[in-house]
């Protein structure tokens, strides 16, 4: 368990989102003398909080360099990984200058000023889905993400760098790692929470994977918590449950449109023109299960470490 | 997910072609059984999508064939108990029907039914249709996690392990069996359960005349190609047997070296070997239970 030293002044990069404007509350729900600094490059939502500030600013280094100086951090919460909806592969170039290039000076800055805790949000998706895999993958799995779509490259190059540079830092950072399954919520707009509400969505025919969901709720209790209760390394974040895609449909009440996946990679292009697209990548994991085990992060926070169970989460979809 | 009305239909008629009707004492007995399942499987639910409804399904449908199409005998039932196995079969037929009559024997046969999980290759796992059909029907990626979590549940599996290369024979290479993997073997010593060694004999018959196009099937990205005679498998009247569980070694390690192993797998091997043997000579005559239905099926028209 990492010592309780003082983290009161934290930066959460990618304030924009859901999950951050969620997490942020909890912090300073659990820790009212907390202070802070949100930052985003698209637009800040406007909260009154006390203890909370929005900026938006360019993600560029002299930004960054110039926030890290001024401000002297405790924690930094890294969630500004690019989403990959509505971007197709062509935007490759764009994600992994973000997402690479960015977290990598992210990185930099956290050693060079003395960050006592750095957080960073990766995802499940790394470990890709394909037919061949095991159930529960650990953190130990390969990451294969790319094996079938070079698109998601950025998003195991982001992870790698993360994992490779907090081994070797660890006497200087403590770092967290955290690669939830699908987070769903209604504040959330990441892709799947739009696949599971949208009347477009495509309904497998062929093919009836199993999913983990986690609300956003309690994906924000696990980040608000990794604070204090998560020491060095990289946990998988998951619920106990799973549920079929073709369950999953029935209970947020979307019919959605019937059709062999097998088919879809190649109207998906057609597709992109009617603005009715899904990433490429997502047609995968609508063909083969991506489970992944939640066994190490049930060590530190406990075996009852969700609110809601998957169903519950699934039913908020609806509000 | 479950058969529309239009797949029925065509399922009736086509057990009615080929005089597929169960008697009223094996659909009781069917009946029963599915009832136990059920029982059994209420509350159940895997990672692969497993589906009690489904597997039901797919038994009204297996279960006809299985006593009727390939007149199934079964023998030494009585080896086993209600308790988790790994099931070792030799590999026959060019398609995996060897599997599903031994998953159907297993439902049908005993008093307390189990729904088998066999253990298939990924080509299958990621097919369009049958990949998420036979997931739902306990048929899962032949991967040590998923026998580790399967076993640890208390649930049986079906390991084939000669793998590919045992469906994968033409005409003149029938009943050779291959060379045993030995994963099997390891899961067995880490999980502590039983492997029962099954063979199956009279399913080599049911496609008599093939040859394997390998090098044209990797060209076209399949794991074999195999060119038969007859499209539909012909029903060659099959006997499967269950040998005694195979006792494990006390004190080896699942991490134990090849050729110690070897020497057990061998062992296993060796019964297979030897049902394999006497069931061939006790084996019933193919072309008398082929006449009769392809006569039927030319010869008898207006049958209601």
């Amino acid at each position: 368990m990492s010592e309780k030293i003082t983290k009161n002044k934290i930066l959460i990069i990618g304030i924009a989102g859901g999950l951050a404007q969620i997490t942020s509350r909890i912090i300073l729900q659990n820790n009212p003398d907390a202070e802070i600094y949100g930052v985003d490059n698209r637009d800040v939502p406007e909260v009154e909080l006390k203890g909370l500030t929005c900026i938006k600013m360019k993600f560029s280094r002299g930004n960054f360099e110039k926030l890290f100086r001024e401000h002297e951090f405790d924690v930094v919460y890294h969630l500004a990984r690019i989403s990959h909806s509505n971007i197709g592969p062509q935007d490759l170039r764009k994600r992994l200058e973000l997402s690479v290039m960015g977290t990598s000076r992210i990185l930099d800055l956290s050693l060079r000023f003395g960050i006592k805790k750095l957080i960073v949000l990766s995802t499940f998706h790394v470990y890709g889905a394909l037919s061949d895999n095991s159930i529960f993958l650990d953190e130990n799995a390969p990451l294969r993400a790319s094996v079938k779509h070079a698109e998601l490259r950025d998003v195991v190059e982001m992870d790698q760098i993360c994992t490779n540079w907090m081994w070797k830092n660890q006497e200087q950072v403590e770092t967290v790692v955290l690669r939830p399954c699908n987070i769903i919520g209604s504040q959330i707009s990441n892709t799947m929470s739009k696949y599971l509400t949208s009347h477009f969505a495509i309904r497998p025919l062929d093919y009836n994977p199993v999913f983990q969901f986690i609300h956003e709720f309690d994906m924000a209790t696990v980040l608000a918590r990794s604070l204090d209760e998560l020491k060095t390394g990289t946990y998988n974040v998951a619920t106990d449950e799973f549920i079929s895609l073709g369950d999953a449909l029935k209970i947020v009440g979307v019919k959605g449109i019937p059709f062999p996946v097998s088919v879809a990679k190649p109207l998906n292009s057609l597709l992109k023109k009617g603005n009715l697209d899904i990433p490429d990548y997502l047609i995968e994991y609508l063909k083969n299960s991506c489970l992944i085990s939640n066994k190490s992060l049930k060590s530190f926070l406990g075996e009852d470490f969700n609110r809601f169970n998957i169903k519950q989460a699934l039913n908020l979809l609806k509000i | 997910m479950p058969y529309n009305n239009r797949e029925k239909k065509i399922g009736s008629y086509m057990f009615d072609k080929f005089s597929l009707k169960l008697s009223s004492e094996d659909k009781v007995h069917k009946e029963e059984q599915i009832l136990k399942l059920r029982e059994r499987y209420r509350d159940y639910q895997d990672p692969w999508g497993f589906n009690i409804d489904t597997v039901i399904e797919a038994l009204n449908l297996t279960f006809p064939i299985y006593k009727k199409y390939f007149k199934i005998r079964i023998f030494g039932i009585e080896n086993l108990e209600d308790k988790p196995y790994i099931f070792a079969s030799n590999h026959t037929g060019q398609i995996p029907i060897d599997g599903m009559m031994i998953t159907t024997a297993i439902a049908m046969e005993m008093d307390k039914p189990r729904v088998l999980h066999s253990m298939v290759d990924s080509f299958l796992a990621g097919f369009p249709f049958l990949g998420s059909l036979s997931a739902q029907t306990g048929s899962i990626l032949g991967d040590r996690g998923n026998c580790k979590w399967l076993l640890d549940k208390g649930e049986s599996i079906l390991v084939f392990p000669e793998g590919m290369k045992g469906i994968t024979k033409s005409s003149h290479e029938f009943y050779d069996t291959r060379q045993f993997s030995n994963g099997f073997f390891r899961i067995a010593l880490g999980q502590k359960t039983p492997i029962v060694p099954i063979t199956v004999v009279g399913a080599e018959e049911m496609f008599p005349l093939v040859f394997h196009a390998k090098k044209l099937g990797k060209v076209l990205g399949l794991p074999t190609l195999p060119l038969t005679a007859n499209i539909l498998p012909l029903p060659s009247p099959i006997d499967i047997y269950i040998g005694k569980p195979y006792e494990l070694p006390d004190h080896m390690s699942v991490d134990a070296q090849d050729k110690e192993i070897r020497v057990h797998v061998q062992k296993i091997e060796k019964q297979i070997n030897e049902q394999l043997k006497n069931g061939l000579e006790k084996r019933r005559p193919f072309f008398d239970s082929v006449r009769k239905p392809l006569q039927d099926f030319l010869f008898k028209k207006g049958r209601s």
